[in-house]
């Protein structure tokens, strides 16, 4: 147990001490976090700026004023229409709304027309302004008219089918990161080899499962703190809460960096130099990264890719991640993503214990 | 200088093919305890294959190895507890610092001589926080070392221990190998310097090609191939070949590199008359010396190469 611990210990010193190292296992997946995190910005926070510029000043257009400020998706600047004209032309705001002067007094005899700017190149949020400002214009008919309305919409959320953007990224981040964790984990392993470390370790009593272990241990240990890391990003700065079981969290962190660790000992056992490591680490993790539904929803890939990314163990646990944390809709059940999981970890360490060479 | 008690090595018909290369090719020999043993040969001649099967490191094909007596293959993990081990080139975990690795491999044995002292005992107590990386190529060397003494050893192999060694940093290593002769440990080395198997070596086993060629104590092994000692000077046509080779005790004389030189069974008489003749024939001698054949003569009779090429 000494010796487990004292290499497992050697092992994490020989990784917080090489910055490279530390940069792919840490920072670069909170990079990752903070970067996507504000780029996407979430879609509750994220606010489409429009400027408000009323002409009139009577209690109609005031309360029109009001009724845009009301809505959550909207950040309203009021000013003159030259500023707002300016602003928009600046890009600090995305579309003016002109409250024309006589709205106060405006009966069925002789309507006013709101105005509204909007930038054409914008269509996404021309749409969603135009689609405002037609129903608070259509609220403010009935009500000067002195209608109800008949037929109200009561928002409903259910997180499922409402997930920020932010919330997708955490999981998919963490498994991004369980996977280099584990895939990287080759290039030492070879680099000891080549060293002769390995082999000069064999030429002492220490068992060889104990230096595998150790290995293990150390990894899974970085998983535990990537995890906290990256979760704990999620939560403090981006409000990506945990909606399931945190223990269903862990296990899955600690299959998932177990079943990718499998791949890292299996691609070292087939790998002689550190060159070639670091190459087909790169190969193998890439097109990962990119296809097994981290940054975007599987959903969206062509078809063959998407046969493609079925075959990735990096799809399986981003979406057990995105479901037990987010309740993320599923690309295959849990239990499929668990069996997936649990078989590439099986086959994979079959196969580097079968082939590895220890010089 | 063997000593008696039974061989901490023996090694019987062994051999070790890499495909269709014999590395090793039938080789016996045995270690006693408190010896220093070397095996000398040029690069290749399987001196690492032998030495890496005695650790245990790799399996033999035929033959019988034992170490303290028992079957390597069959008794591995009690063989390790009581030998220590220095690799041809190894850089260990280039991140951590010479402490850190001393008390690591310590914790790899049951029992393990305290850090503090390995680390007087190479000289490397300035550099005991130093990280592995930041070593001088001497100082990576001696901590090799420190860390084949971590579990005190009886038995200690030395693969190679000075090739690219500076010569201050050889001698130093030279002196540190002697010390542990001194307290009793049995060394087995590698070396493709005859130097250093002269200076550490009771006895040597010169190898190539997979063959032990020759096996004895250094005298031995000059004495058994070179009776005669020579004596040499800058050839001068005044002083004939034929003339010199009916001197006292002169077995034979050549010319080699512009020198004269004459083989002697009977290296004070031959000179007495050489000087005579000298003398009656007017001739100054120039850069007169005596010599006596090296290890390297050893290996270039038997093999036909130097040692070095």
């Amino acid at each position: 147990m000494r010796t487990l611990l004292g290499l497992t210990v050697a092992n994490i010193k020989s990784l917080t001490r090489d910055r490279a190292a530390l940069f792919w296992t840490f920072f670069f997946p909170v990079m990752f976090v903070f970067l996507f995190g504000w780029i996407f910005g979430g879609n509750g926070d994220s606010k489409v700026a429009i400027g408000v510029v009323d002409q009139d000043g009577t209690p109609v257009s005031v309360g029109l004023e009001q009724a845009f400020s009301q809505v959550s998706l909207l950040k309203v600047n009021t000013g003159s229409l030259d500023a707002e004209k300016a602003a928009m032309q600046h890009g600090d705001i995305s579309a003016i709304v002109v409250i024309p002067k006589g709205t106060g007094s405006a009966t069925a005899g002789s309507p006013v027309s709101i105005q509204l700017y909007v930038d054409p190149s914008n269509s996404q949020v021309s749409q969603v302004v135009e689609q405002i400002t037609a129903q608070i214009a259509s609220g403010f008919n009935l009500q000067l008219a002195g209608g109800t309305a008949v037929v109200g919409v009561q928002k409903v959320t259910l997180q499922s089918t409402n997930l920020s953007n932010v919330a997708y990224l955490v999981p998919s981040i963490l498994a991004m990161a369980l996977m280099q964790l584990g895939v990287f984990a080759a290039i030492p392993l070879v680099q000891q080899r080549e060293k002769g470390i390995l082999k000069r370790i064999g030429a002492t009593p220490l068992a060889r499962w104990k230096l595998v272990g150790s290995n293990v241990l150390m990894r899974l240990l970085v998983a535990i703190v990537d995890a906290v890391v990256i979760l704990g990003i999620g939560l403090v700065v981006f409000n990506v809460q945990i909606v399931g079981s945190v223990l269903a969290v862990a296990g899955l962190v600690l299959l998932g960096a177990g079943a990718f660790l499998a791949i890292g000992f299996m691609l070292a056992a087939f790998l002689k130099t550190e060159e070639q490591a670091t190459g087909v680490v790169q190969i193998v993790q890439l097109p990962m990264m990119f296809l097994s539904g981290i940054f975007f929803s599987f959903d969206f890939l062509p078809g063959f890719l998407q046969t493609v990314a079925r075959f990735m163990p990096l799809t399986y646990l981003g979406d057990a991640l995105r479901q037990v944390m987010v309740n993320g809709t599923q690309v295959a059940p849990l239990g499929v993503d668990i069996a997936i999981l649990t078989g590439w970890l099986v086959v994979c360490l079959a196969i580097a214990a079968r082939s590895f060479r220890w010089e | 200088m063997t000593q008696s008690g039974e061989p901490v090595i023996g090694v019987a018909s062994l051999c070790k093919c890499y495909g269709d290369i014999k590395a090793v090719d039938g080789i016996s020999f045995e270690v006693a305890p408190g010896e220093v043993f070397g095996m000398l040969g040029p690069n290749g001649a399987g001196k690492t294959t032998t030495i890496e099967i005695l650790e245990g490191l790799r399996e033999p094909d035929s033959g019988t190895v034992t170490v303290f007596g028992m079957d390597v293959a069959k008794h591995a993990p009690s063989i390790k507890q009581r030998i220590g081990v220095q690799l041809q080139t190894v850089s260990l975990y280039p991140r951590l610092t010479v402490t850190e690795l001393l008390d690591l491999f310590g914790s790899f044995y049951a029992h393990s001589v305290p850090t503090r002292q390995l680390i007087d005992a190479v000289d490397l107590g300035e550099r005991a926080k130093a990280r592995s990386m930041n070593l001088s190529g001497g100082q990576q060397q001696r901590l090799s070392i420190a860390l084949a003494l971590v579990n005190d050893p009886e038995l200690i192999f030395l693969d190679e221990p000075t090739t690219g060694l500076d010569p201050q940093a050889r001698r130093s290593l030279w002196e540190l190998v002697k010390g542990l002769q001194a307290k009793g440990k049995s060394i087995m080395l590698t070396t493709h310097y005859m130097e250093e198997a002269a200076e550490l070596c009771d006895r040597v086993a010169i190898m190539d090609h997979g063959r032990i060629l020759e096996m004895g104590t250094v005298p031995e092994l000059i004495g058994r191939r070179f009776k005669e000692r020579a004596v040499f000077f800058d050839a001068n046509p005044k002083l004939p070949a034929g003339q010199l080779g009916k001197l006292v005790g002169v077995t034979r004389a050549a010319v080699e590199d512009g020198q004269t030189v004459l083989y002697s069974l009977d290296i004070a008489g031959t000179i007495g008359a050489f000087l005579a003749l000298a003398d009656s024939l007017s001739v100054e001698p120039g850069n007169l010396g005596i010599r006596q054949a090296t290890l390297e003569d050893v290996f270039l009779d038997l093999t036909g190469r130097a040692l070095r090429d």
